[in-house]
């Protein structure tokens, strides 16, 4: 039996690889060692939605008396929170399960090795078995970052750290919970656990949170989260773990917090390491991750990566898009991945969504842009559903062209119509061009086009 | 009231007729009778003749065209009347459409295959209609890419279609920097021309002057056609094989040299190494005779005396005298002879009869540094050689390594009437005696 495509790894790229290529008539095979779905579906961006949605309601109960409705006794109850987690879950693995099985992708439980070139294309080894296929496409994800610290190791293997993993899966809620790193997992794991009663520090190297975000945006979230009581230490390095605190320096001093549990969360890196790689020659970065071209080939040929793998923007639906530009490429379709259009999501509340440069980016590269900057409330529905808001909206103008080049928001909703942005950006429509789209009124997007006309 | 004047049916095999001549012109006044133009079928002329009386008010065809029988040749009426009535579709360009219709859909087909950022043929993209244009721009397209389908060469709104499926087009912000024509690779959406890509930059198209012409026509005079058909008939009738062989030039060139010093004072010709070539050939020949002969159907006729074409460059073409009972001649008569026949081929004033009866023929390419070629024989001769130029070659000779000059014989022979073996023989024979040429004066 010989395959025309393996692929190694089950994750977002790794499962709609396989789809699209079962789709397309390939003989498909695909191996994962944990669960199909991935990080994404079983430990990250679907499970922490399923949290921060029972989150929202939980703070719309506590906060509706703004609204004019008063709720007595909410209370959240966090078991049957992981456990209607755990049924959203099961429900989309079952989903895409089905969707390989409807392409004829043969699945397998299994730890996929890759063994050696052969005269057919490529061996790989699973639980004593060969399997031969003349492509392959290495779709291994990434792991959590846990670097060399003192007594994180213990603390970890001891319960009291966690990773992205073991945060989702707590039953009990933290009274003191520390999370170190305010990235994008971190931000939204300290807002559910903010929300579901537990005192969070959130301690960050970086003298801002939100990684790449504007950092006018990544200011007003962390203002809305002061504000909802989550404490935050930016520019601290942690130096220490014990059995029950987290110690960092901060401003020449050591601090010493306090904590039931730990979150580590300051980074991911690719998944390259054991999966036989070095026996067929692939070439790495020095950070470990493969080297593609933006056809999604590596330096040896008839071998694809796709997704976090590639170290390249490590984004489930960047994932999905460098899964069918490899598939489309291996077709014989013409196509090409393109980063300059990704959108970027953090699932707090107030959501915050963007796509493209931001002001920082822009003046990195050199680009004479115009920045229109307004306040959320330009749009009537905000303002109908968030007493206080203080989200804006920001977008970027390339002067050269009149082309929209960066969108950053702050608000709800954002994460459903940032792709309209994504859109301007990608198909290079001109201000002017764009000026001329009706948008849905009353809704929270108008403020784009609003933002618009201040050009 | 306007009458359309039609090209007559002759006949119900005929379907086209050529106009020979247009007796009046667009504007002259036309009486009953008068004749408008000639025009021929391949077997016959006629006149038309007019049934009206008026002014010629337009013609439709020029004077050469291949008209299909019953279109409108032409319209005569009363002067400032409004003909567009009886005006055909198209009217004024249907010859031209006919002519070049069969290239266009070539050139389509060639068009869509192609890939899509190729460079568009540069052109005169004013020819596009208005309707064509405002699509164009309206989808981002550049219209120098399309393929002109419309009468003349004229881009219409379908090509601008047929460009919209194939591509490339431009996004709307890479509009401002992009130039029409270049070749740009697009990376984006769908392979959209970002303005990311025209910053990089592309490959221009190569400006073309207006007044430029990309080619001429030149009816082919019957020297050329003669060649042709002679060529073709010489490589389609024969298995020809041609071999390469060289011999050390020292004793000719000697020789040459000598003659040069003492020829005039002597009174003797020029002679060339050409000369000594076609020479010493003659008398080689006469020892393989199969080289020397006439190939027919079932009839090899082997020549006991050598009539020696010499190929000769003119500037009609190439002409190949023949140099009779040249084996009989002397270095001095095959010299002076050769200069004689070429003069005459040069100058159009050579007797038909010497353009005959060739045995065997040489053409000599040497003198332009041809090093080797393949001769074409010129039938129902069984071999003809080519005279390649000199080359400094090295041998070794007493142990020690000299360089000496190296001239190059190919010869092509019928290999349906000579096998390479004897072919290979006399060639060898040729090169020893070139060598010994001395020896060969004494023949």
């Amino acid at each position: 039996m010989k395959y025309d495509l393996m692929i190694i790894g089950g994750g977002p790229a790794g499962y709609l690889a396989a789809e699209r290529a079962g789709h397309a008539g390939l003989k498909t095979i695909l191996f994962e060692k944990n669960n199909i779905g991935g990080v994404c579906l079983n430990e990250g961006c679907v499970p922490s939605k399923a949290l921060l949605y029972s989150a929202k309601i939980y703070d719309y109960a506590k906060t509706g008396s703004k609204y004019g409705v008063t709720f007595e006794g909410a209370s959240l109850d966090q078991e049957a929170v992981i456990k209607r987690k755990k049924k959203v879950v099961k429900t989309l693995v079952s989903g895409v399960k089905g969707a390989l099985k409807a392409n004829k992708v043969e699945v397998i439980d299994g730890e996929g090795i890759i063994e050696k070139r052969s005269d057919d294309g490529f061996n790989i080894s699973c639980d004593s078995t060969t399997y031969t296929g003349s492509r392959l496409m290495i779709c291994t994800g990434s792991v959590p970052i846990m670097p060399p610290i003192e007594g994180l190791k213990d603390a970890y293997e001891a319960g009291f750290a966690m990773t992205n993993k073991e945060v989702l899966e707590l039953t009990v809620v933290p009274k003191k919970l520390v999370v170190v790193g305010g990235g994008v997992i971190g931000l939204e794991m300290a807002s559910y656990y903010n929300s579901a009663g537990s005192e969070v520090t959130v301690v960050e190297m970086l003298d801002r949170i939100a990684g790449i975000t504007d950092t006018e945006i990544s200011k007003i979230l962390k203002k809305n989260y002061e504000k909802k009581g989550i404490k935050f230490n930016l520019q601290s390095k942690v130096v220490k773990f014990t059995n029950n605190s987290v110690v960092y320096e901060k401003d020449g001093e050591t601090v010493e917090a306090l904590a039931d549990k730990v979150l580590v969360s300051i980074g991911r890196r690719p998944m390259t390491q054991n999966i036989g790689i070095e026996n067929i020659g692939v070439a790495l970065t020095e950070r470990g991750a493969i080297i593609t071209d933006d056809k999604g080939r590596t330096n040896v040929a008839e071998v694809y990566a796709a997704g976090d793998v590639n170290g390249k923007s490590m984004l489930a639906h960047t994932a999905y898009r460098e899964a069918e530009v490899c598939i489309n490429n291996i077709l014989g379709k013409k196509d090409r991945m393109r980063y300059n259009a990704i959108p970027a999501v953090i699932y707090t509340n107030p959501e915050v969504a963007s796509v493209g440069e931001t002001e920082e980016t822009a003046k990195q590269k050199g680009i004479d842009y115009e920045c229109a900057n307004i306040s959320m409330r330009y749009a009537g529905r905000y303002v109908a559903e968030n007493e206080g808001g203080n989200g804006i909206c920001k977008v970027l103008v390339d002067k050269k062209y009149n082309k929209v080049i960066g969108v950053s928001v702050i608000g709800n909703y954002s994460s459903e119509f940032i792709y309209g942005a994504s859109f301007m950006i990608e198909t290079e429509m001109t201000v002017d061009d764009i000026k001329e789209i009706v948008f849905p009124h009353p809704t929270v997007c108008e403020v784009i086009r609003e933002a618009l006309f201040a050009f | 009231m306007a009458t359309a004047i039609i090209m007559p049916r002759q006949g119900n095999t005929v379907e086209s007729c050529i106009v020979s001549k247009w007796h009046k012109q667009k504007g002259d006044a036309v009486a009953v009778g008068d004749i408008l133009f000639t025009y021929e079928t391949d077997k016959a002329t006629f006149d038309e003749e007019s049934s009206v009386a008026g002014t010629l008010l337009e013609t439709y065809f020029e004077e050469d065209d291949d008209v299909p029988v019953l279109l409108t040749m032409c319209v005569i009426g009363e002067e400032g009347e409004d003909i567009s009535g009886v005006t055909p579709d198209g009217a004024s360009t249907v010859s031209e459409e006919l002519a070049t219709s069969e290239e266009t859909v070539e050139v389509a087909e060639e068009k869509s295959a192609a890939t899509a950022t190729e460079a568009p043929i540069a052109g005169d993209t004013a020819k596009i209609s208005p309707r064509a244009k405002n699509r164009a721009k309206k989808a981002g397209l550049d219209a120098a890419y399309a393929t002109a389908t419309g009468p003349s060469g004229r881009i219409i709104e379908r090509d601008i279609i047929e460009l919209e499926k194939s591509g490339p087009s431009v996004t709307k912000a890479a509009a401002t920097s992009y130039v029409s024509g270049t070749a740009y690779a697009g990376t984006g959406i769908g392979g959209r021309i970002t303005a990311a890509d025209t910053e990089k930059g592309g490959i221009a198209a190569i400006a073309v002057d207006e007044n430029f012409v990309e080619f001429e026509d030149e009816k082919l005079p019957n020297i050329r056609k003669v060649i042709a058909k002679a060529m073709h008939n010489s490589l389609s009738s024969m298995a020809q094989l041609t071999i390469n062989m060289s011999f050390d030039a020292s004793a000719i060139m000697n020789f040459r040299k000598g003659v040069k010093a003492k020829g005039e004072e002597l009174g003797l010709p020029n002679i060339t190494l050409g000369d000594m070539v076609v020479y010493t050939t003659a008398k080689t020949l006469l020892k393989h005779k199969g080289l020397n002969a006439h190939f027919t159907v079932d009839t090899i006729r082997r020549f006991n005396t050598v009539h020696m074409g010499v190929a000769v460059d003119t500037d009609r073409g190439l002409m190949v005298p023949t140099l009779f009972n040249s084996d009989r001649m002397t270095l001095a008569q095959i010299s002076a002879n050769t200069k004689d026949i070429a003069a005459q081929s040069k100058s159009g004033t050579i007797n038909p009869d010497l353009l005959q009866g060739g045995t065997f023929t040489i053409t000599n390419l040497g003198t332009m540094g041809v090093e080797s070629f393949t001769p074409v024989n010129n039938p129902p001769q069984t071999a003809i050689l080519g005279v390649c130029g000199i080359t400094t070659k090295v041998k070794e000779a007493n142990g020690s390594i000299k360089t000496y000059p190296s001239m190059g014989l190919s010869l092509t022979i019928n290999h349906m009437a000579v096998d390479g073996a004897p072919a290979a023989r006399f060639l060898k024979d040729l090169c020893n005696n070139l060598e010994n040429f001395a020896v060969m004066l004494l023949a």
